[in-house]
C-alpha cells in the first residue's frame, strides 16, 4: 500500500514537472514584464483607449500614446509632439507640431491627425469635454489652431493629461479598446483585468527602441505581485505593497521614486452637526500623527503634508502654515470648547453628545486603511470616538451627509501642473467633488480671479492664499503626498517615475 | 470469545469515556480564555504605539508586536474571543435552527414540509462561498455580516440530518406507542425524538467549527468579515501575510492560535462521535 | 431509468427558477440599478424626469415580478446585461473565462484524488498506528490554514525557493494550474482523507472482511474487490460535496494566482459592485452545482443498484 502510495505521489510530480519544461527563445529578443496593480477595470483603466474613462493613463504609461506636451517634473510643460504654440487671444492658441512624427502604422501625425483625435475626444468623453472647452479648431499642415469658448489659461496642460494621447482615428478604436499611437511601443493583445502585449515599434519617430517585447501584467494582489518580482516572472513591479518594500532593499533590484502631487486628504462633512464645531475640526487635524503615518506605517516612503501641494512646487506647503500633531494641544482645545469626558469612558461629551466621528475611506489605496486604522488610535488617545468605514462602496455612501463626517481619500492633487483643478473639483460650491457641502466667500473670490489670470506667478500667490483660507478652516486635512515607487531588477535601466506618474515604459527603458 | 470482545469493548468505552473528557477539558479551556482574555491581555491590545511598530517576539512581548506597536499576544488572546465566540455563534445558530426545521419538517410532513425541503434545496444548490460572497456584498462587511451570510448557506445540512433522523425515529415502536399512549408532539419530540437525533448533530456542529472559522477567514481576507481594527486571527492573518517574509511572526502567531483551535475542536469532534458510537470506536 | 432521469430533469424546474429568481431578487435588492450606475458615472446632475423616463425606457418602473419576467425571458437567450464596469456583455465574458475555472476545479478534484484517496486507505489499514497519526495530523494542518495562506506558502517553496511553477499565471497552461489546483487540493484533501478512511474503517468491520480474512483471501485483494468499491458510493458523494466548495473556493485562489477565470472575474465584481456580474457568477455556479448533483445521484445507481430508483429521499 505503501508503494502504491508513493507512486501516485510520483506520477503527480512526475505530470507536474513535464509540463514544466518550455521551449527555449530561438533569438535573442529582449522582453521585459511589467507587473502594474492598478492597470484594471476597477481604476476605469479596463483597455488602452484614451477616449474612454481613465483609459488613458494605461495609453500614455505604457508607452503607447503621446501627448502634445509633456509634464516635467518641477510641473512645467515641454514640447512632445508639439513643436510650440503660441497665443493669439485669449481663446485662440495656434500650435505647431513637430516635424516628422509618424504613428506606429508608419503614417504622418500631421494637425489633421491631431484635430481628428481631439475632435472624436471631445465627442465622447465628457470630463474632456468639460476641461478643455474646445469650441473649434482648425488644421492647416503642421498648424493646429484650437478656439476655446471661454478663457482657458491651463489649456495646454489639460491637453497633456492622459485622453489627450494622440491616437489614429483612420485605424480607429479595436472592439477590445486597442489604439494606435505614436509611441515607442505597439499594442497587439489585450485582456482586460490580466495582460496587455506589446511590441517596439519599428517607426518610432524619436529614438531607437531597446526593448523588443513588453508584457504588462495585471496584478492586483500585492503579496503576489512581490512573489512574483522575487521569482524572476516580472522584471519591474508598479505599486508594491510598503510592507514588502525591505525585500528588495538591495543590490539585486533597484528602486526610482519621485514625490508625487497625490496627497492622502481629509476632507471634513459640514452639513454634520458635529463637525460644524471648529473646536471638533481643530483638534482633529491636532490629533493626527502624520509623521508616524509615513515614518513607520509607509517605510518612510511618503512625505508628511502641510499644504495641498508638495513642497517641490512653488505653491507647495512651505508657504501655508497648518495644525501639526499635538495631542496635548487637542486635548486642551476640546477642553475648552466644552467637550469634556464626564463618564469616563474615555471618549468626551457635550450636552449628552458622545463625540463620535464616522470616517469614510476606502481599501483600493493601500495607505488609506493604514491611515484610517492609526487615526482612529490617535483620536482616540485624546478622547474622540472614530468608527473607521473602510469600504469599496464609498462613492455611494458620500452622497449620503449622515452617514460619515470625515472623508479620507487620495488625489492627484497637481498631475498636470495646474494647482487649480483641485479647487475648482473639491472646494468650491460648484465643485462636483465638495462632499462636505463646504463654503467659503474668500475662496470664491480667489477661484473666480484664479479662472481669468496666465500669470504664473499671480497663479501660485492666488494658490497659496486659497490654501491657507482651507487650512485655516480645518476643512481640509492634508496628511502626506505619496512617493511614486517602481521597483526593477538591477539589469533593467531607463525605468524611471515621474512626479505626475505618466511615462512609465519609454523608448529609454532597456535590459542589460 | 465473547467474555474477551465486552472485556475489550469495555475498555475502549472507557478509554473514549477518557478522550471525551480530556478534549472536553481542553475546548472548555480554549473558551475560558476566549471569554476572560480582556482580563488576560499583558497589554491594551489596542493601544497603538508607533514607536514600537514590528518588534520581533520578546520576554516583553511574548509574540512580538503588529505594524501599528500592538502587542501580538493580547491581540492573538483577544482574537480568541472574536474568532471563537463568533464561530460558535454561528454554529450554534445553524444547528439549532437547522434540527428545529428539520424534526419539525420530519414531524408533521405536509405543505410546509415540502416547501422548507425545496427551499434547503435551493440553499443547497448554491456553493457554499458563493453563495456566502454575494451576501457578504450585498450587505457589506463585518463580522456579523458575514455570520449571516455563512448562516443562510449552511442551516440546511443539519435540517437534514435532523428530519432524516425523526422520520426514522417517528416510524419506531416505542414512538408509536408514546403516540397511541396520548403523548403530544412536544412531548414526543422533546422526550423521544431529541435525544435520538442530538449525537449526529453534535458530531456535526463540533466538526463544522473548523470549516466555518476557515470560512470566515477566507471572507476575512476579501475583506468581507471582521474589520479593522477588530482583533480576528483570520484578519490577522490577512493582513500579516505581506510580512510573512520579513515578520514571519505577525502571520504564525495567529496561524498557530487557528490551528490549535482546530484541532482541539476536530478531535472533540471524533471523541464524541466515538462516545456515543461504540462501534466506531477511535475512528 | 430513462423515466427516473425525465423525472429528476423535471424536478430541475422549480428549483432552476427559484435560482434565478434569487439571484434576479438579490441583486435587485442591492439597491442601485443601471440607470443609476450610468447618471453616477456622467457625475453630473441629472434631474430626476430625465431619471425617470431612462427607467421607463427600459422598464424599470414595471412591478417586480413583471421585470423578473423580462428578464428570464433575456436570460433565456443569453442575455444577462452588461457590466457595470467594462460595459461588455455579462454573458460573453463570463462563458469566455468559464473554462479556465473548469480546468482548475478538475485538475484539483483529480488531486484531491490522488491524494485523499491513497492516504485514506493507508491511514484506515495503520489503524492507530504512528502512519495514521502522521496523516492526521497533516489533515488537521491542511484543515486549519486559510487557503490564501497556503498559496502563498506554496507560491515562496516552488516559485522563490525551487523555481519548478510560475508565481502568475502564464496563461491557461497545466505549469500554471498546478500551484492554484495544490492550494485547492490541500484543503480539500486534508478534509476528505479522514472521511475516506472512516468509509473504508466501516468497511473492514463488516463481517465479510472478517471471513474472507478466515478464508485465507489476500487482504490486498478484499481491499480491491470488494472494500474499495463498497466504499466508493461515499467516495462519490464526497466528490460531488467537494465540486461545490470548490467552484466557491476557487474565487480566492484565482484572484491570488492571477488566474483568468471566473472566480476572480466574481472577485473583481464584488470589489467593484458590478451586480450584473456577481448575479450571472452566482447564478451560473448554483446551476453548474445542480447539473453536478444530478450526474451523482444518477451514478449511485450505477455504483449501488441497491439504491431504489424513484424511491430515493433527497
Amino acid at each position: 500500500m505503501k508503494k502504491a502510495t508513493a507512486l501516485w505521489i510520483a506520477a503527480c510530480m512526475a505530470a507536474g514537472l513535464m509540463t514544466g519544461t518550455a521551449a527555449a527563445d530561438e533569438t535573442e529578443k529582449k522582453n521585459f514584464v511589467f507587473g502594474d496593480t492598478t492597470f484594471n477595470a476597477e481604476n476605469e483603466e479596463a483597455n488602452i483607449n484614451p477616449h474612454e474613462a481613465y483609459c488613458g493613463w494605461a495609453c500614455l504609461r505604457y508607452g503607447v500614446g503621446e501627448t502634445l506636451f509633456k509634464i516635467q517634473d518641477d510641473s512645467t510643460l515641454a514640447p512632445w509632439l508639439a513643436e510650440g504654440y503660441e497665443l493669439v487671444d485669449e481663446n485662440t492658441w495656434k500650435i505647431t507640431m513637430k516635424e516628422g512624427v509618424c504613428f506606429s502604422n508608419g503614417k504622418p501625425c500631421d494637425a489633421q491627425a491631431v484635430k481628428a483625435s481631439l475632435e472624436h475626444l471631445i465627442e465622447v468623453h465628457d470630463r474632456a469635454r468639460g476641461d478643455l472647452k474646445i469650441a473649434s479648431m482648425e488644421a492647416e499642415g503642421n498648424v493646429l489652431t484650437i478656439v476655446t469658448e471661454s478663457t482657458n489659461p491651463t489649456l495646454l496642460n489639460y491637453l497633456s493629461e492622459a485622453y489627450g494621447c494622440v491616437i489614429d482615428m483612420e485605424e480607429g478604436i479595436t472592439e477590445d479598446g486597442m489604439v494606435v499611437g505614436t509611441g515607442p511601443y505597439v499594442a497587439v493583445e489585450l485582456v482586460t483585468d490580466d495582460h496587455l502585449n506589446l511590441v517596439k515599434n519599428e517607426n518610432y519617430w524619436a529614438d531607437e527602441v531597446k526593448v523588443d517585447e513588453v508584457t504588462v501584467r495585471t496584478i492586483s494582489n500585492g503579496d503576489t505581485l512581490a512573489l512574483a518580482l522575487q521569482s524572476g516572472e516580472i522584471d519591474a513591479a508598479y505599486g508594491m505593497a510598503y510592507a514588502s518594500y525591505p525585500l528588495f532593499e538591495n543590490d539585486a533590484y533597484t528602486f526610482t521614486g519621485i514625490q508625487t502631487s497625490r496627497s492622502f486628504y481629509c476632507q471634513m462633512n459640514f452639513q454634520s452637526e458635529i463637525i460644524q464645531d471648529d473646536a471638533v475640526r481643530k483638534a482633529i487635524a491636532m490629533g493626527i500623527d502624520k509623521e508616524g503615518f509615513v515614518g513607520v506605517l509607509l517605510n518612510g516612503y511618503g512625505y508628511v503634508g502641510k499644504g495641498a501641494f508638495p513642497e517641490t512646487f512653488p505653491f507647495g506647503g512651505q508657504n501655508v502654515d497648518t495644525q501639526t500633531y499635538d495631542p496635548e494641544g487637542a486635548m486642551a482645545v476640546l477642553e475648552e470648547a466644552g467637550w469634556v469626558d464626564t463618564d469616563g469612558d474615555g471618549i468626551r461629551e457635550k450636552d449628552g453628545v458622545e463625540l463620535e466621528i464616522k470616517w469614510l475611506t476606502y481599501p483600493s489605496r493601500q495607505e488609506l486603511p493604514l491611515l484610517a486604522e492609526s487615526a482612529q488610535a490617535s483620536l482616540k488617545a485624546i478622547g474622540i470616538n472614530m468608527i473607521p468605514n473602510v469600504t469599496a462602496d464609498h462613492n455611494s455612501i458620500w452622497k449620503d451627509p449622515t452617514q460619515w463626517d470625515v472623508y479620507a481619500a487620495a488625489n492627484v492633487n497637481c498631475g498636470l501642473g495646474d494647482p487649480m483643478n483641485f479647487f475648482s473639483t473639491h472646494c468650491l460650491d460648484a465643485s462636483t467633488k465638495n462632499r462636505g457641502q463646504y463654503h467659503n466667500d474668500r475662496v470664491e473670490e480667489l477661484a473666480a480671479e484664479m479662472y481669468s489670470t496666465f500669470d504664473s506667478d499671480e497663479r501660485a500667490a492666488l494658490t497659496i492664499e486659497m490654501q491657507q483660507e482651507l487650512l485655516d478652516d480645518n476643512a481640509f486635512i492634508f496628511c502626506s503626498f505619496l512617493r511614486m515607487s517602481m521597483i526593477s531588477k538591477a539589469s533593467v535601466t531607463g525605468l524611471t517615475a515621474h512626479t505626475c506618474d505618466f511615462y512609465e515604459l519609454t523608448s529609454d527603458l532597456d535590459i542589460e | 470469545m465473547s467474555e474477551v470482545t465486552v472485556r475489550k469493548q469495555k475498555v475502549r468505552k472507557n478509554h473514549t469515556k477518557k478522550r471525551l473528557i480530556f478534549f472536553g477539558l481542553l475546548a472548555l479551556a480554549l473558551l475560558l480564555v476566549a471569554v476572560f482574555a480582556g482580563r488576560l491581555v499583558p497589554y491594551d491590545p489596542y493601544e497603538q504605539n508607533l514607536s514600537l511598530s514590528k518588534l520581533p517576539p520578546s520576554r516583553e512581548h511574548l509574540m512580538g508586536t503588529d505594524l501599528y506597536g500592538r502587542d501580538m499576544f493580547s491581540r492573538v488572546l483577544i482574537g480568541a474571543q472574536t474568532s471563537i465566540l463568533y464561530t460558535l455563534v454561528l454554529v450554534l445558530i445553524i444547528s439549532v435552527g437547522g434540527t428545529v426545521i428539520g424534526v419539525l419538517c420530519g414531524y408533521f410532513g405536509g405543505k410546509a414540509d415540502s416547501i422548507m425541503m425545496r427551499i434547503s434545496d435551493i440553499c443547497l444548490a448554491f456553493p457554499g462561498l458563493v453563495f456566502a460572497l454575494a451576501v457578504a456584498a450585498l450587505l457589506g462587511g463585518g463580522m456579523s455580516n458575514a455570520v449571516i451570510a455563512l448562516a443562510v448557506i449552511s442551516w440546511p445540512k443539519y435540517s437534514r440530518v435532523a428530519r432524516s433522523q425523526t422520520l426514522a425515529v417517528k416510524t419506531e415502536p416505542y414512538a408509536a406507542a408514546a403516540r397511541m399512549a396520548g403523548g403530544n408532539a412536544w412531548q414526543i419530540i422533546t422526550r423521544h425524538i431529541l435525544p435520538n437525533i442530538l449525537g449526529p448533530i453534535l458530531v456535526t456542529a463540533v466538526l463544522d467549527i473548523g470549516t466555518m472559522m476557515m470560512e470566515l477567514a477566507g471572507l476575512s481576507f476579501l475583506g468581507l468579515g471582521a474589520l479593522p481594527p477588530t482583533a480576528e486571527w483570520g484578519n490577522m492573518m490577512s493582513t500579516g501575510r505581506s510580512m510573512l517574509q520579513t515578520h514571519p511572526w505577525l502571520v504564525i502567531s495567529p496561524g498557530i492560535a487557528i490551528f490549535i483551535t482546530v484541532v482541539i475542536f476536530n478531535l472533540l469532534g471524533d471523541a464524541v462521535r466515538d462516545y456515543l458510537d461504540p462501534r466506531n470506536s477511535s475512528r | 431509468m430513462k423515466r427516473y432521469v425525465m423525472k429528476r430533469l423535471l424536478q430541475l424546474i422549480p428549483i432552476l427558477l427559484a435560482i434565478t429568481f434569487l439571484s434576479y431578487g438579490m441583486m435587485r435588492m442591492a439597491g442601485s440599478d443601471v440607470v443609476e450606475q450610468k447618471m453616477e458615472n456622467t457625475n453630473a446632475s441629472v434631474s430626476q424626469d430625465v431619471i425617470d423616463a431612462a427607467r421607463a425606457e427600459l422598464g424599470l418602473d414595471q412591478p417586480f415580478l413583471v421585470q423578473y419576467g423580462v428578464w428570464l425571458s433575456r436570460l433565456l437567450r443569453g442575455d444577462m446585461g452588461t457590466s457595470y464596469v467594462s460595459r461588455k456583455p455579462v454573458f460573453s465574458t463570463f462563458v469566455g473565462k468559464l473554462p479556465a475555472t473548469l480546468l482548475l476545479t478538475v485538475v484539483s478534484i483529480l488531486l484531491t484524488i490522488l491524494v485523499s484517496i491513497p492516504l485514506g486507505i493507508l491511514a484506515a489499514v495503520k489503524q492507530n498506528k504512528v502512519t495514521d497519526y502522521i496523516v492526521r495530523c497533516f489533515s488537521f494542518i491542511g484543515n486549519s490554514l486559510p487557503n490564501f495562506f497556503v498559496s502563498l506558502l506554496l507560491m515562496y517553496l516552488f516559485s522563490i525557493r525551487l523555481g519548478w511553477f510560475p508565481v502568475i499565471s502564464q496563461g491557461i497552461t497545466m505549469k500554471s494550474v498546478a500551484l492554484p489546483a495544490m492550494t485547492l487540493a490541500i484543503a480539500m484533501s486534508s478534509k476528505y482523507l479522514r472521511q475516506v478512511r472512516a468509509a473504508i474503517l466501516d468497511e473492514l468491520s463488516k463481517d465479510y472482511v472478517t471471513g474472507a480474512r478466515a478464508r485465507g483471501v489476500r487482504f490486498s485483494v478484499t481491499m480491491l474487490r470488494s472494500v474499495l468499491k463498497a466504499s466508493l458510493v461515499t467516495i462519490v458523494t464526497l466528490l460531488t460535496l467537494s465540486i461545490g466548495s470548490l467552484l466557491g473556493g476557487t474565487a480566492i485562489v484565482e484572484s491570488i494566482f492571477m488566474w483568468d477565470g471566473v472566480g476572480k472575474l466574481a472577485v473583481d465584481a464584488i470589489n467593484m459592485r458590478d451586480y450584473p456580474m456577481i448575479q450571472a457568477y452566482v447564478m451560473w455556479m448554483a446551476i453548474i452545482y445542480v447539473f453536478v448533483n444530478l450526474v451523482t445521484d444518477l451514478s449511485y445507481h450505477c455504483l449501488d443498484p441497491r439504491i431504489r430508483l424513484g424511491g430515493m429521499e433527497p
